[in-house]
């Protein structure tokens, strides 16, 4: 707690102070946080944040949700497909930055390669006869995955999937806890697969999809590793995240104190999504016995 | 069961318990001496050529002096070493980068080593004048050099005779590397092998030149248009000024030739560097802007290259314009945009500095000393596979440095047109913004007077509140 809390403190003083970390810092009262309102690259950062997780975050607690639902389906070898998608979770994170960057690789990565599959090539033709229809830009291929302004943060968004092994086995144990008393009462009831699943099995499993969705908030409005190690925030800061900038500051700046005021701006930031989250809960999480 | 676990933990408790009672004393008491604690960026074969110059020193005059040097090598050493510092234990020298003399300097990090340095004999004339400035920031020494670098085009010589057709069609000799930026981009266009896909597109197959191949170089392309990025009289940022635009336009003038995305495409598959993808390496540029540790890369990750002619082992006894034969690529200084700017390079250096705080300022000193006698030096600058930073240099270390153009590196660093970084305590953010200018130069994202005026605004607004700050910290 002592640990924790004296930092804590501390960044709160030196984001109204100019700190380098070996002078002391000095008070210049709000300037810090005046500055970064008036810092391209620091609204740079946080557009590219937000716009990560506007992508990431649904598309994360979905992709999880449905592998969830999946393996909880009892087929041979349930076991092992349970374990095949918990697996790349343990892989370590610039192990699997680095493979990833191979996969993306435009020229000789596997995605282009699979791409260049001629059911592929129509279907890119066809998307682009209909982007051509409302004056929309093509997609180029090869795509430049990690290279082209427009397709890196997508591309990073997507490989946000493969760590989704923690998420599922969370949704899997809470779907050890619905009620089969009340499936099979709505399957008596005449509720098909699918109304089964929305008026019985989401419900209940309600306060996992929100415990989840308050972690993928944090975790997306943190993201730093994986960018770091595979773009750099390149190209032309295209992937360049608010955690990414927070650290040029601190460490490679030696800006501690605007640093710390970004840390603050962040903090905020993830509590009023956090605190819209909790309010919003009410209308859509049910817990059992309530 | 019980009491396993019992021991076990009363064991480790123990252990921890010695740790911290006896851990710190038993290294500062090694054999009675002095223990000097250095820490260093490096790591695999350069960090182990360092530590055979460390353990030269304890064998020798650390042995005389009653000091041994502890070396450390490590990841991300600058922030760890402030993080050290700010914490009052700081190592006894750090191995930096010429990057950060003037920004550690501003902020109290290191010692200065005026006297340091003057007790040892050490003084500017030691020095080729780029290197013993780029140690020095507002009237002090800050820091002394492990190793330094220039840099230079590097040309594949087979390449050039393979396509030497297209140069002579183009009016251009092959068996030379080009003398001005003119000639050079014409022969980056003659040396360019670009086919024509199915469907139309341009495929580039192998490039000449490419202003963004390493991109790390591409922050001081201004340097060969005349400009020095940094007023330093007026302390202005000078990124709008008509050479670093036209610096910019040249780089910009390649994707406009080769086509953006045909060039995206093609880069897109180069490795890096230290990997045998180097594009270098394996044909896909014929020329490109390095260092002179490039001898030492091509020996370890494609050797056949440095034994073109001949086996190694012949090279022995041979003079320095033999030996060069034997290698398929040349090094040549990097031309000008400028009639008349000769020999222009951008010099940069890894620095041995004192943390302040640092316990034995005087013992790490006779370390940093030693390292920058000539000969300890050149013996290290050849392991590494560079220049020197001294202003003498021995006729053995151009003749049997792993680099047979050596001295073409050598000329540059003594040159008055080689530049280091501008002295300025936020230069590494400048650096970082003039490298996301250039890649949104050359992915025609932005013109480049626009994109510099955009970088020039922003971080002379962020120097000047910089200064303002130091000014009222100064006077407080």
């Amino acid at each position: 707690m002592v640990f924790t809390l004296i930092p804590v403190v501390l960044s709160l003083y030196y984001s109204v102070c100019d700190y380098s970390l070996l002078q002391p810092p000095a008070y210049i009262g709000g300037a810090n946080y005046h500055e970064l309102l008036d810092d391209p690259i620091f609204r740079k950062s946080l557009t590219n944040t937000l716009l990560y997780a506007i992508i990431a975050l649904p598309a994360g607690l979905m992709v999880s949700l449905g592998l969830a639902l999946l393996l909880n389906v009892k087929v041979a070898g349930q076991t092992f497909y349970r374990t095949v998608i918990f697996l790349p979770s343990l892989v370590p994170t610039v192990a699997s930055a680095m493979l990833w960057m191979w996969l993306f690789n435009a020229k000789l990565g596997l995605i282009n390669t699979v791409l260049d599959w001629l059911p592929f090539r129509l279907l890119i033709a066809g998307i682009n006869a209909i982007l051509g229809l409302v004056h929309l830009p093509q997609i180029e291929t090869p795509i430049g995955w990690l290279t082209n302004p427009a397709w890196a943060l997508p591309a990073l968004a997507f490989m946000s999937f493969w760590g989704v092994g923690h998420t599922v086995v969370i949704y899997l144990a809470g779907l050890q806890d619905v009620p089969s008393e009340l499936l099979e009462s709505a399957e008596i009831d005449g509720a098909g697969m699918t109304r089964r699943l929305w008026h019985v099995t989401l419900p209940m499993l309600s306060p996992v999809i929100f415990f989840n969705l308050i972690m993928a908030i944090i975790g997306t409005l943190q993201v730093f590793a994986i960018p770091y190690i595979m773009t750099g925030g390149g190209p032309a800061r295209a992937t360049y995240f608010f955690t990414m900038y927070l650290y040029d500051n601190a460490f490679r700046y030696l800006k501690m104190g605007y640093a710390s005021a970004m840390a603050w701006i962040q903090l905020l930031i993830i509590l009023a999504l956090t605190a819209i989250a909790f309010w919003s809960s009410r209308k859509w999480v049910y817990y059992q016995g309530k | 069961m019980h009491y396993i676990r019992t021991t076990i933990l009363t064991l480790l408790g123990l252990t921890a318990l010695a740790v911290m009672a006896f851990g710190g004393r038993s290294v500062e008491s090694h054999k009675g001496q002095v223990v000097v604690t250095y820490w260093e960026k490096w790591t695999g074969k350069e960090a182990e050529q360092m530590q055979q110059i460390v353990n030269d020193f304890n064998q020798s005059v650390g042995q005389q002096k009653g000091i041994y040097v502890q070396y450390l090598s490590m990841s991300s050493v600058d922030q760890k070493t402030l993080v050290a510092t700010a914490a009052g234990v700081p190592p006894d020298i750090a191995g930096l980068w010429n990057s950060q003399v003037a920004q550690f300097a501003t902020i109290n990090a290191v010692e200065p080593l005026d006297d340091l340095a003057a007790a040892h004999g050490i003084t500017a004339s030691y020095y080729k004048p780029v290197y013993w400035e780029g140690c020095r920031f507002n009237g002090h020494l800050w820091a002394l050099i492990s190793t330094p670098a220039t840099i230079a085009l590097h040309y594949n010589k087979r390449l050039m005779l393979e396509r030497a057709d297209s140069l002579r069609k183009a009016g251009l000799d092959p068996n030379r590397p080009p003398r001005t930026l003119d000639e050079l981009d014409r022969y980056a266009q003659a040396l360019d092998m670009v086919e024509k896909t199915p469907n139309g597109q341009k495929r580039i197959k192998s490039a000449g030149y490419l202003p963004m191949e390493p991109s790390w170089m591409l922050t001081y392309i201004p340097y060969w248009f005349g400009n020095k990025l940094f007023d330093e009289k007026t302390q202005k940022l000078t990124l709008t000024d008509p050479d670093i635009v036209r610096a910019f336009e040249w780089v910009k003038s390649y994707s406009v030739r080769l086509g953006k995305d045909s060039m995206t495409e093609f880069t897109n598959g180069f490795g890096q560097f230290a990997s045998p993808q180097n594009p270098f390496l394996v044909g896909n540029v014929v020329m490109t802007l390095q260092g002179p540790w490039t001898a030492n890369y091509v020996e370890d990750l494609k050797p056949s290259m440095n034994r073109w002619k001949f086996p190694k082992e012949k090279e022995k006894g041979m003079s320095v314009e033999e030996r060069r034969k034997n290698y398929e690529w040349g090094a040549a200084p990097f031309p000008s945009a400028v009639p008349g700017l000769t020999d222009v390079s951008y010099a940069s250096f890894d620095t041995l500095m004192i943390p302040r705080g640092a316990k034995h300022k005087q013992e790490a000193f006779e370390f940093i000393a030693y390292v920058n006698r000539q000969d300890v030096m050149e013996k290290l600058n050849s392991l590494h596979c560079k220049n020197s930073p001294l202003s003498q240099v021995s006729e053995q270390f151009i003749r049997n440095h792993p680099n047979p153009y050596i001295s073409v590196f050598e000329e540059l660093a003594r040159s008055k047109n080689a530049r280091g970084v501008p002295p300025m305590p936020i230069w590494p953010e400048v650096a970082d913004e003039l490298g996301v200018v250039a890649q949104r130069v050359y992915l025609l994202q932005a013109e480049p007077k626009e994109a510099l005026q955009d970088a020039q605004n922003r971080l002379q607004e962020k120097y000047e509140t910089f200064l303002e700050r130091q000014r009222l910290r100064a006077k407080s």
